[in-house]
């Protein structure tokens, strides 16, 4: 995936506006075989979390999130073949910390925000899953491709956003913890009504 | 096309037919005879900062390259090959010294004059069969800048921008020049949500009454500080020129006391202080408003505010944004929407200021989220035949007889130009609706034709060639193509 280097050589986390604090390990090698121990792990670990988003249980899978998460979504832009860049420059749909992601989630738990109430229907089909070690013993880097699919209403048109992901896992003493993820959705224009949803 | 003058009666009377807001016919006139002719926002020069920069924009189902050429200059070109018709730039952004099309190669420089054109001589016969010399990419008929805001109009004999704009200018330069250097433009996030366009533009002007019911949970999170009911009515709604918008009352203090409280730091606080006018100034200082959210006809939005964007810190950061309202029919809407912030901000203030406009505004802001979903559902509503039934009282601050709820206030009471009042009311939204009216009824002129290849060219208008110019202001007269009526 395209997330690992843009054209200075640098990932799109380190680039980002808000990536300061950002965990920097990257990748080392071919893929782990699909029965590796690590890539079940890592496998399994996607598909609870797309139960999580689906079902909106936004407290259990801000519990899986490292305390020093990297959550960025760059904007897309079509460039010439040959540019070197394919997001803004500067820009971001989401460039996010915990404390942010926090209060997204804290807001969906409010009884105002109108935007979720009532509720989407939610499917994150998630699949193309692949794991990396990385240098570090106990963080794990999984690529994986997400497709959203989200119905509000009863006749309304349903939306769809496809995206790649780049994560890095990190275990902890509860778990593995997301610890960084960079979104690269596939359109330049969303088309979807706003992002009230994760990914 | 139906009759719609019972509908433009209406609308001038303050009564707003339901259906305007989801309606093919009213659309078709929109597109003809409003975005044909109104000045339009499409691109800051900070976009392009370097010879060779440019960005692509729409404006409906035209596409513009909007391009910084050689000389430094600002052009905006159609992006349709001068020989069959292909899009020369399929790009978004990028560097580029020319456009080649890909269809047959003619190819262009990026200030539109055309270099190359394949077997010129074998297969037209040179000059004699196809007058390249002087020959352009179309320009857009009409190009004016604004405290680098680059907008553009249809119509070869728009009025300079700088008369259209006239004293909403007052106001623009709260947003968009802070220093002497003005703004960056950051951006845009694009997405596209089934909504009427006009609707995000009146709400925008200036419909302060929806904040503490429809923002109430970003309050509740510890976001936002300000928009409780008492609060927001406290505040004024203002129209002059060709916009308008809101404001929200600021605690007593002195003038740097004010901005303070709204999270500027010192060093901007000073600039602004040399950059800004007495009465801009005072509209802060001694009247003690600060300004929101607001509109320029007909589709172009500002918004400033100041959340809480840090744990453990109560301090407020001020972000600012831009956006159009981009109209895909009628019913869906393309938001087009920027960050800005002033180019000789720290860079600390930038990032934070960053992070504020991605919590509140935009793709995934979070008082955006709630806007939207009203406008959808509004959208959705008027299409129906029920809402050709329903005239929407949009009358809020007058009575039955017109006479005003809240009279205007004075010049001992306010600095800034325009009209001002406090407090909930619907003057904005009536005083874009009434330009909207005044468009709709108007007949077009039949546009002039350029027949290519044929009819001498005049050299494109440009804008900002000297960029000391690029943060001040330059009102460029209509493309002089000669042509003919065909
Ligand atoms: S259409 Fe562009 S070269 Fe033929
Ligand atoms: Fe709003």
């Amino acid at each position: 995936m395209s997330v690992e280097a843009d054209r200075n050589g640098k990932t799109l986390s380190e680039q980002s506006v808000l990536g300061g604090h950002a965990p920097r390990t990257q990748r080392t090698g071919e893929s782990l075989p699909f029965d590796d121990r690590l890539h079940l792990d890592a496998h399994r670990w996607l598909v609870d979390e797309a139960y999580l988003l689906d079902a909106q249980d936004y407290d259990a899978w801000m519990a899986r999130i490292a305390e020093d998460v990297h959550y960025l979504m760059p904007v897309r832009v079509t460039t010439a073949l040959g540019a070197g860049y394919s997001t803004s420059p500067g820009m971001a749909h989401l460039d996010e910390n915990k404390y942010s992601l926090s209060r997204r989630v804290a807001r969906f738990a409010t009884e105002h925000a109108w935007t979720e109430d009532p509720p989407s229907r939610l499917r994150h089909y998630v699949t193309n899953v692949r794991t990396f070690r990385t240098d570090k013993q106990d963080e794990i880097i999984v690529d994986s491709a997400v497709l959203l699919f989200r119905s509000r209403g009863d006749v309304r048109e349903a939306a769809t956003v496809s995206a790649g992901r780049e994560d890095l896992l990190r275990r902890t003493g509860t778990g593995w913890a997301l610890a960084r993820r960079t979104i690269m959705v596939d359109e330049s224009v969303i088309r979807m009504q706003n992002l009230a949803i994760f990914l | 096309m139906t009759d719609q003058t019972s509908v433009i009666q209406d609308v001038q009377r303050g009564m707003i037919p339901a259906h305007i807001y989801n309606d093919k016919d009213i659309f078709e006139l929109e597109k003809e005879r409003l975005f044909g002719r109104s000045w339009l926002f499409v691109a800051h020069e900070s976009e392009v900062p370097e010879a060779g920069d440019y960005v692509v924009r729409r404006v409906l189902e035209d596409s513009f390259i909007i391009s910084r050429d050689e000389k430094g200059e600002i052009r905006a070109l159609f992006n349709m090959c001068l020989h069959r018709g292909m899009q020369v730039c399929r790009a978004e952004m990028g560097n580029a010294s020319h456009f080649r099309c890909p269809y047959h190669g003619w190819s262009y420089r990026n200030d539109g004059r055309i270099v190359g054109l394949p077997f010129h001589q074998e297969a037209y016969g040179g000059e004699e069969g196809f007058k390249k010399k002087g020959q352009t990419l179309l320009p857009a008929p009409s190009l004016g800048v604004y405290n680098g805001l680059i907008f553009i109009s249809l119509d070869p004999d728009a009025e300079p921008l700088e008369d259209f704009l006239g004293e909403f200018k007052f106001y623009m330069d709260y947003y968009t020049k802070q220093s002497a250097d003005g703004i960056e433009l950051r951006g845009p996030q694009r997405w596209r949500v089934k909504a009427n366009w006009k609707i995000g533009a009146e709400n925008f002007a200036g419909d302060m009454y929806h904040t503490p019911q429809t923002h109430t949970s970003v309050v509740e999170i510890g976001l936002f500080r300000e928009p409780k009911a008492e609060k927001r009515k406290d505040g004024t709604t203002y129209w002059a020129g060709s916009g308008g918008g809101t404001t929200y009352k600021l605690p007593e203090g002195t003038l740097e006391e004010r901005l303070r409280y709204v999270g500027y730091p010192d060093d901007m606080i000073e600039r602004m202080k040399e950059q800004w006018s007495q009465e801009q100034l005072d509209v802060v200082g001694k009247d003690g408003f600060m300004v929101s959210a607001a509109s320029v006809f007909p589709n172009m939005s500002f918004v400033h505010n100041w959340p809480r964007v840090e744990e453990d810190s109560d301090e407020v950061l001020p972000f600012i944004s831009i956006r159009q309202w981009q109209p895909i029919s009628e019913d869906e809407t393309e938001i087009v929407s920027w960050f800005a912030v002033d180019k000789n901000a720290s860079e600390e203030f930038k990032a934070l200021s960053y992070k504020a406009y991605l919590m509140c505004f935009g793709s995934g802001g979070m008082f955006e989220q709630d806007d939207v979903e009203n406008w959808v559902s509004l959208t959705s509503t008027a299409g129906g035949p029920m809402a050709r039934r329903l005239l929407l009282n949009s009358r809020m601050g007058m009575l039955e007889n017109g006479q005003n709820v809240v009279e205007p206030l004075s010049a001992e009471e306010y600095s800034g130009p325009g009209s001002t009042r406090v407090g909930y009311s619907e003057y904005n939204q009536r005083e874009l609706l009434l330009r909207w009216a005044d468009h709709l009824e108007r007949p077009m002129e039949k546009a002039a034709q350029l027949r290519v290849g044929t009819d001498p060219i005049q050299p494109p208008p440009a804008a900002g060639a000297d960029p000391s110019r690029a943060a001040g202001s330059t009102a460029i007269a209509a493309a002089q193509i000669t042509s003919q009526e065909a």
